[in-house]
């Protein structure tokens, strides 16, 4: 076997690795989906499903009418994008700033925003469950917002701190130097070059807010609960029974939106991720 | 001298402000009231009578069978998604950032699938199509190779094997891209003078690469660890805790006490501990990366 047929052989079995991977990450997707247009889902093969043999749209009417779909995909709606606002207008300054700060003070504010990043959800479910009963809070979509906002800042600040290093120190002495004063200097100096990290994190935010399920449970009572409690709900219900396409059309209309936002937006996402990589 | 000068006029605290206020009020506050619980006996839908019993609820967790089970299945459920996102991340992002590779960002967009799916549609889906005995994906492949599965989720003996490799699915995107993002920053002389001192493919990872990328490594170790450790969606979803006790992590256990046994301040017990575990491993991070950052430099 000379060189070239070895380089060859192994870019082919680096294919043959990558389309692997492929398949174990795409196959329970493509399935839900399949299932999802599928009159019968039970009792089959989840493969079999795949060649669309009895095909339907029907699962889909049902899962909108049974399921009550609305009401729920409004709540994760108002909350997913009420939480990408807010993040925005308050973690961009803070991650701004925080790299200004003497470098003690920005050390101990950087760990207390790791270590909240870090925090496990229940920790905070449990106490904000009493404290909303308390003033009034409990089953509304502001305090199950006030929840998300506990994971996201923490989270969207560390993220955009990375960002926010890319930031050409002398722009900002040029900057300094012509009379830019502070405001300006944030918001046309550094603003402009982090506008992908922007992306990033409104994406990201809005993912985790749409998938979020845990707070719903503990704080959202009945009428803010958003879509992940819904299919929960709606699989616990008498409807539901064992119609796995039923099941399966409702859960491919809570994951389309992300599943799409990912394709589209696939660049921001991987920037947002890795923001945090190398920085201490 | 130029630093100070920037920093006084850049005046960070106005900016630092609004977002610090709002974490000690939405996060650090609830924080010190999940402390406060946790030293008390308290009840769900009864919060007027608290009594304060000091360390007691830390003391009676430390000798409840099923809080150390929960440790022990938490530990088992994070060990094993943190290696396996880990060695699975490390293989994709090494064959992807090969040189020859096309549509590179074709492929990573593919590869998140997982990671962006809801949490809870994971466990749904996995559940009824890839877990199911009789129809199920894994069971169907693993006939074709005339090994019959076992039920998995309704097994004691394989349901934490089944939620944990689950979630590594769900998990292993975050691995692959940070590794990949990692691998890229290599540059191509290093492979080349690698391959001239004859080393093969596994030997450029092993001795040549994974060296260069420790810190990426580090991080993203601790990104799986710690939303491993506190799974809940999915875990919940699949099998609620069970059979058994044998997937109740952390996270459920504090749950079912808070929620099903309405003993709140055990579950603020439950929680509490979590948050310090977190926290060691938050200040652990920090201290181990400026090390490797100093070592670097």
């Amino acid at each position: 076997m000379n060189h070239r047929q070895k380089g060859r052989l192994l870019l082919g079995g680096q294919y043959a690795g990558l389309t692997l991977w492929l398949i174990i990450a795409l196959l329970p997707p493509v399935i839900l989906l399949a299932a999802a247009f599928n009159e019968t889902a039970m009792f089959r093969s989840p493969l079999a499903l795949l060649t669309l043999r009895d095909f339907t749209l029907n699962n889909f009417a049902t899962a909108f009418s049974a399921g009550d779909f609305w009401f729920y995909f409004r709540n994760s709606l108002i909350i997913s994008v009420a939480a990408v606002i807010i993040s925005v207008v308050v973690c961009v300054p803070m991650a701004y700033g925080l790299n200004k700060l003497r470098p003690r003070v920005r050390g101990a504010l950087s760990f207390a925003v790791l270590a909240m990043r870090f925090l496990p959800h229940v920790v905070l479910a449990l106490p904000l469950f009493l404290i909303f009963v308390d003033i009034g809070l409990s089953g509304s979509r502001v305090g199950l917002l006030l929840a998300h906002l506990a994971i996201h800042i923490p989270f969207a600040v560390w993220m955009m701190v990375g960002f926010f290093e890319n930031v050409p120190k002398e722009m900002e002495e040029a900057a300094i130097v012509d009379g830019c004063g502070p405001w300006k200097l944030f918001w046309s100096i550094s603003l402009p070059v982090v506008r992908p990290g922007l992306n990033a994190l409104a994406i990201l935010v809005f993912i985790m807010s749409w998938n979020e399920y845990l707070f719903a449970l503990f704080l959202a009572g009945s009428d803010a609960q958003p879509l992940t409690v819904g299919i929960t709900r709606f699989m616990g219900g008498v409807e539901a029974g064992a119609q796995y396409g039923v099941i399966a059309a409702y859960a491919s209309l809570i994951v389309l939106p992300v599943i799409i936002f990912a394709l589209l937006a696939n660049r921001y996402i991987v920037s947002g991720m890795t923001a945090g990589a190398v920085k201490g | 001298m130029q630093n100070s000068s920037l920093n006084r006029y850049t005046r960070g605290w106005y900016f630092v402000l609004p977002g610090l206020i709002a974490m000690l009020l939405i996060v650090a506050f609830p924080l010190a009231i999940a402390f406060r619980f946790s030293l008390h006996d308290v009840f769900l839908y009864d919060f007027g009578n608290q009594w304060f019993v000091g360390l007691e609820n830390y003391l009676y967790a430390i000798n409840d069978p099923l809080f150390i089970n929960s440790v022990r299945v938490t530990a088992i459920f994070t060990v094993a998604n943190t290696l396996g996102c880990l060695v699975v991340g490390l293989l994709v992002a090494f064959l992807l950032s090969g040189k020859k590779i096309r549509f590179k960002a074709g492929w990573m967009a593919l590869f998140l699938m997982p990671f962006v799916m809801t949490p809870v549609i994971v466990g749904i889906t996995w559940r009824l199509f890839m877990w199911e005995p009789d129809f199920g994906v894994i069971n169907q492949v693993l006939g074709f190779f005339g090994v019959s599965g076992p039920y998995w989720l309704t097994d004691r003996s394989t349901a934490l094997f089944a939620t944990a490799l689950t979630n590594a699915w769900h998990l292993t995107p975050m691995a692959i891209l940070v590794l990949y993002a990692a691998l890229t920053t290599i540059p191509d002389e290093t492979y080349e003078a690698a391959r001239v001192d004859g080393a093969g493919p596994f030997q450029t990872l092993w001795y040549v690469v994974l060296p260069m990328i420790r810190a990426h490594i580090l991080f993203v170790s601790i990104i799986i660890m710690t939303s491993a450790f506190r799974e809940f969606d999915m875990v919940f979803t699949m099998t609620g805790g069970g059979p058994g006790r044998s997937t109740t992590v952390m996270s459920i256990l504090a749950y079912n006490r808070g929620i099903a046994n309405q003993d709140m301040g055990m579950a603020n017990t439950i929680a509490f501990t979590m948050f310090m575990i977190m926290a060691v491993v938050a200040w652990l991070y920090i201290k181990v990366y400026k090390v490797n950052k100093e070592a670097s430099s």
